[in-house]
């Protein structure tokens, strides 16, 4: 009986497995990149497609909208639905007595949304109408709130005015607009229509977007700079990092953008594969918060802290040589960077001395150095779930310790670090910016931009770079504002502000067949000019 | 006594219901104070576009509410949701209960195809142990049950996707359907891998009660009876031992059951299986206190309602048990 049941049981087994292989046998082979559908595992679902109520610009939405410029993959500024952009020289921007400024904006011709309806200046009116309505709640109103009005003299020029200089004035319009003829008069954060399926004047239109699993994009034959190659974009959502690369190496998903580095050994040799490299305009650092930590409040303390870090070994071996060191908050890429500021040699024997020399010695001999009976101990915050941030911080915890700093790790997840670092409360942070296209340090930098009125997370209150950044921030002049940066660029090195480790390349996973892909280092992301591809066999 | 209650059953379930409020509403407002003390918010995540500044946290703060004190922001909360509003999401601002429902089907399907697969490899398992006690198929049994405990859900889940999906091609790796087909067989291909992981942690706690139970009624009199009267010991297995040993796992799977259809929350995100399960971690992610109030009360209303089920089933299976 027992075994004729155990019999029974097998058999079961078996069918359920006959069955599952039968379904499996009858699945065909995943179908390659073709000219007619490229599929891209994305690592998150967006919230809205609207850009400008979304936390960061998403990729989806830079296919189907378009802004009056765009940062290509020099980071340059380029004209996109503007006939031009507008400067001094060309006429396009003007500085007014009162202190405040005029830009001139100049729309390309024939330019239609995707409903055949012309796109004018009428929409830059209301988009910034609508920005600076309180009935409307777009994720920020930074720049618009400087607006005082916007003049449309005909459909295809804006005028608008600002009440002060504002320097990035020519990204000002880089979401896009928003249509008025189907927006006016509506509840905007609601609109549903409109943010789940944008209306763009973009190369694709919104075709499905199936909650939880994908958006399916189509191109827009008629599409003003000429019809895209490729025919259809599924983005599908995959949170999971390595379900992503699953789906990537099994051919389910064609492109995966911005892969994990820890990731790029396993899928350089994926045939058919192309990983590109593109160096970022972000950087990681370890931001030092003197208000929370005092003793990050003296100088020789964070050089010391900075000549302890071997920078070139965490890219050598960590970061699998991937990304190079970084010595400041600008990075190569930008017109602004200068490499005349200090950089700071690996040296832990100059780090111990300068420590000495600001009274922190080992006096009871455990490694770990005191001060007025107090221990150098402090905590670093990082976020959890990043592979490569956890080991750069225990190799940072180890060198610190060599020159008698203990230093403890704590991980938290997205949402509650951003608190905790907005609130300042926290020793030491390892982590990343992404600065702007147009570098605005003041925001970072300026003694009166601690949170919540910035992102001056060092807390550092230095008059000489307070006016340094102000004075970039407060003209237009390109040349000026490079002499300003560059000077704030050294002095900011040479206070040690905090310790810049590496540039954040960005690693796109792309088909080997893909032709016209530039990476940009800019928050225009990898599709940028997703009209140009072309998967050539 | 029992054609009494027979007689009232709908009271007797009405009455479990209303013990159920008080229960309801003491969790809904020790969960509403925990996410809310939680670090951040739902406009935390903001913060990491530099263009976003405390005025603009200040105004989205206050369109959403979240100005307000925590209890007058619970009492709101509370006086919408008993009139069935359950609000709008803090992150997309579409209606959470549309948010839900459209997240419901393929939870359940994954939750009905897994119970399904556990069930019936629990039967053929346990009474395999049950009636081997001893001997080798047992001890497989019981190891693998133990192994089937042990093994992480995401690190299975990430195996089988490795063999079944990267490396034979076999099935797809993760996802509901494939863009564009839709057919009844590519559902089931996507249903295959996530199934198997789920069916596979519950069927290995639920062989595990059921070979206990077996073994315990086998030794029952009433066995020992009935193969005293020749009754054959296929029946005597069918008929006696396994409705008896069911008994105590009818509360577990129930139980079980009902975290399953509130979303399997590893599972469903390892799998980018589009149910509630995702919908919870996108929501805890981004402090979506809405929804993420919606699928807690979806959670204890499910284990509320699937509890009373138990207890009927346990009823209809054993009519001397009063509910």
């Amino acid at each position: 009986m027992s075994v004729r049941l155990c019999a029974i049981a097998a058999t079961l087994a078996i069918v359920l497995s006959s069955l599952s292989a039968a379904s499996c046998a009858r699945r065909g082979a995943t179908s390659g990149p073709t000219n007619d559908l490229l599929i891209i595992g994305y690592d998150r679902e967006p919230d809205t497609l609207n850009r400008f109520s979304t936390h960061i610009l998403e990729d989806i939405q830079s296919t189907v909208v378009e802004g009056l410029t765009i940062t290509d993959e020099q980071m340059r500024i380029e004209p996109l639905l503007a006939s031009e952009v507008p400067t001094l020289e060309n006429g396009g921007v003007a500085l007014r007595p009162d202190g405040g400024m005029d830009v001139t904006w100049k729309l390309r011709p024939n330019i239609t949304w995707h409903d055949g309806r012309p796109f004018t200046s009428a929409d830059v009116k209301f988009t910034v109408d609508a920005i600076n309505d309180p009935s409307y709640n777009p994720e920020s109103t930074d720049g618009f709130d400087r607006i005082t009005s916007v003049e449309t003299p005909d459909p295809l020029t804006a005028i608008v005015h600002y009440r002060e200089v504002y320097a990035p004035y020519a990204l000002q319009f880089i979401r896009g607009c928003l249509p008025k003829h189907l927006l006016e008069g509506r509840d905007i954060d609601r609109a549903g229509d409109y943010n789940r399926s944008l209306l763009g004047t973009g190369p694709y239109r919104v075709l499905e977007w199936k909650t939880g699993e994908y958006i399916l994009l189509e191109r827009v034959p008629t599409y003003w700079r000429g019809t895209p190659k490729i025919a259809r974009l599924l983005f599908k959502f995959l949170s999971n990092t390595n379900t992503r690369i699953n789906q990537l190496k099994s051919g389910e998903v064609h492109m995966v953008a911005t892969v994990p580095w820890d990731k790029y050994r396993e899928l350089a040799v994926v045939p058919g594969l192309s990983i590109h490299r593109t160096a970022g305009n972000a950087y990681e650092h370890v931001t030092l918060n003197q208000r929370q930590f005092s003793a990050f409040g003296d100088v020789r303390v964070r050089r010391a802290l900075t000549l302890a870090v071997d920078r070139d070994l965490i890219a050598r071996t960590i970061l699998d040589g991937l990304a190079s060191v970084t010595h400041g908050p600008i990075q190569p890429v930008s017109w602004a960077y200068s490499s005349d500021a200090r950089v700071y040699p690996f040296d832990p024997a100059a780090s111990r001395a300068l420590l000495d020399e600001a009274g922190w010695r080992d006096a009871n001999g455990d490694g770990i150095r005191e001060r007025d009976g107090r221990r150098f101990a402090f905590t670093l915050i990082t976020q959890s779930g990043f592979a490569v941030r956890e080991n750069v911080a225990q190799v940072l915890q180890r060198q610190f310790r060599d020159v008698g700093a203990d230093m403890s790790i704590s991980l938290h997840d997205g949402t509650s670090i951003s608190q905790l670092w907005f609130e300042g409360h926290f020793d030491a942070m390892l982590h990343w910016w992404q600065m702007p296209a147009d570098p605005e340090l003041t925001l970072f930098f300026a003694a009166d931009r601690t949170p919540p009125a910035g992102r001056n997370i060092n807390y550092v209150n230095d008059d000489l770079l307070t006016r340094l950044v102000y004075a970039a921030d407060r003209t237009i002049d390109r040349e000026e504002r490079k002499k300003h940066l560059r000077e704030a660029q050294i002095r900011i090195a040479d206070l040690a502000v905090e310790i810049p480790l590496y540039n954040v390349t960005k690693l796109d996973a792309v088909p080997a067949s893909l032709q016209g892909f530039k990476g940009n280092p800019t928050n225009a992301g990898a599709f940028w000019n997703v009209h140009e591809w072309e998967l050539k066999p | 006594m029992r054609s009494g209650l027979a007689s009232r059953p709908a009271l007797a379930i009405l009455r479990r219901l209303a013990t159920a409020v008080p229960l309801l509403l003491i969790v809904s407002g020790v969960v509403f104070a925990l996410i809310h003390a939680a670090p951040g918010g739902p406009t935390a995540v903001f913060l990491a576009n530099p263009g976003v500044r405390p005025e603009d946290i200040e105004r989205l703060q206050r369109a959403l509410g979240l100005d307000q004190p925590v209890w007058v922001q619970y009492a709101r909360w509370l006086g919408a949701y008993v009139r069935g509003d359950w609000g709008y999401s803090l992150t997309d601002n579409r209606a959470v209960l549309d948010r839900v429902l459209e997240r419901t089907p393929a939870t359940l399907e994954l939750a009905a195809a897994s119970i399904g697969i556990a069930f019936v490899a629990t039967f053929a398992l346990a009474t395999c142990a049950a009636l081997t006690r001893g001997r080798w198929p047992d001890l497989v049994v019981r190891a693998a049950s133990a192994a089937g405990l042990a093994i992480p859900a995401f690190w299975f889940g990430l195996v089988l996707q490795l063999v079944f999906a990267a490396s034979l091609g076999w099935l797809p790796s993760s996802g509901r359907v494939t863009p564009g087909d839709g057919s009844v067989i590519d559902r089931v291909q996507h249903l295959v891998l996530p199934a198997m992981v789920l069916a596979t942690i519950h069927a290995a706690a639920w062989t595990r009660y059921l070979r206990a139970s077996m073994v315990a009624a086998f030794d029952h009199p009433f066995v020992v009876a009935a193969r005293a009267r020749g009754i054959p010991e296929r029946r005597i297995v069918l008929r006696y031992v396994v409705r008896a040993a069911l008994l105590p796992l009818v509360t577990v799977v129930l139980l079980d059951a009902a975290l399953l259809v509130s979303g399997a929350v590893v599972t469903e995100s390892v799998f980018a299986w589009p149910g509630l399960g995702t919908l919870f971690t996108e929501a805890l992610a981004r402090r979506d206190y809405a929804v993420l109030m919606a699928m807690v009360m979806l959670a204890s209303g499910s284990i509320v309602v699937m509890n009373l089920v138990a207890d009927l089933v346990y009823q209809w299976l054993d009519p001397r048990v009063t509910p």
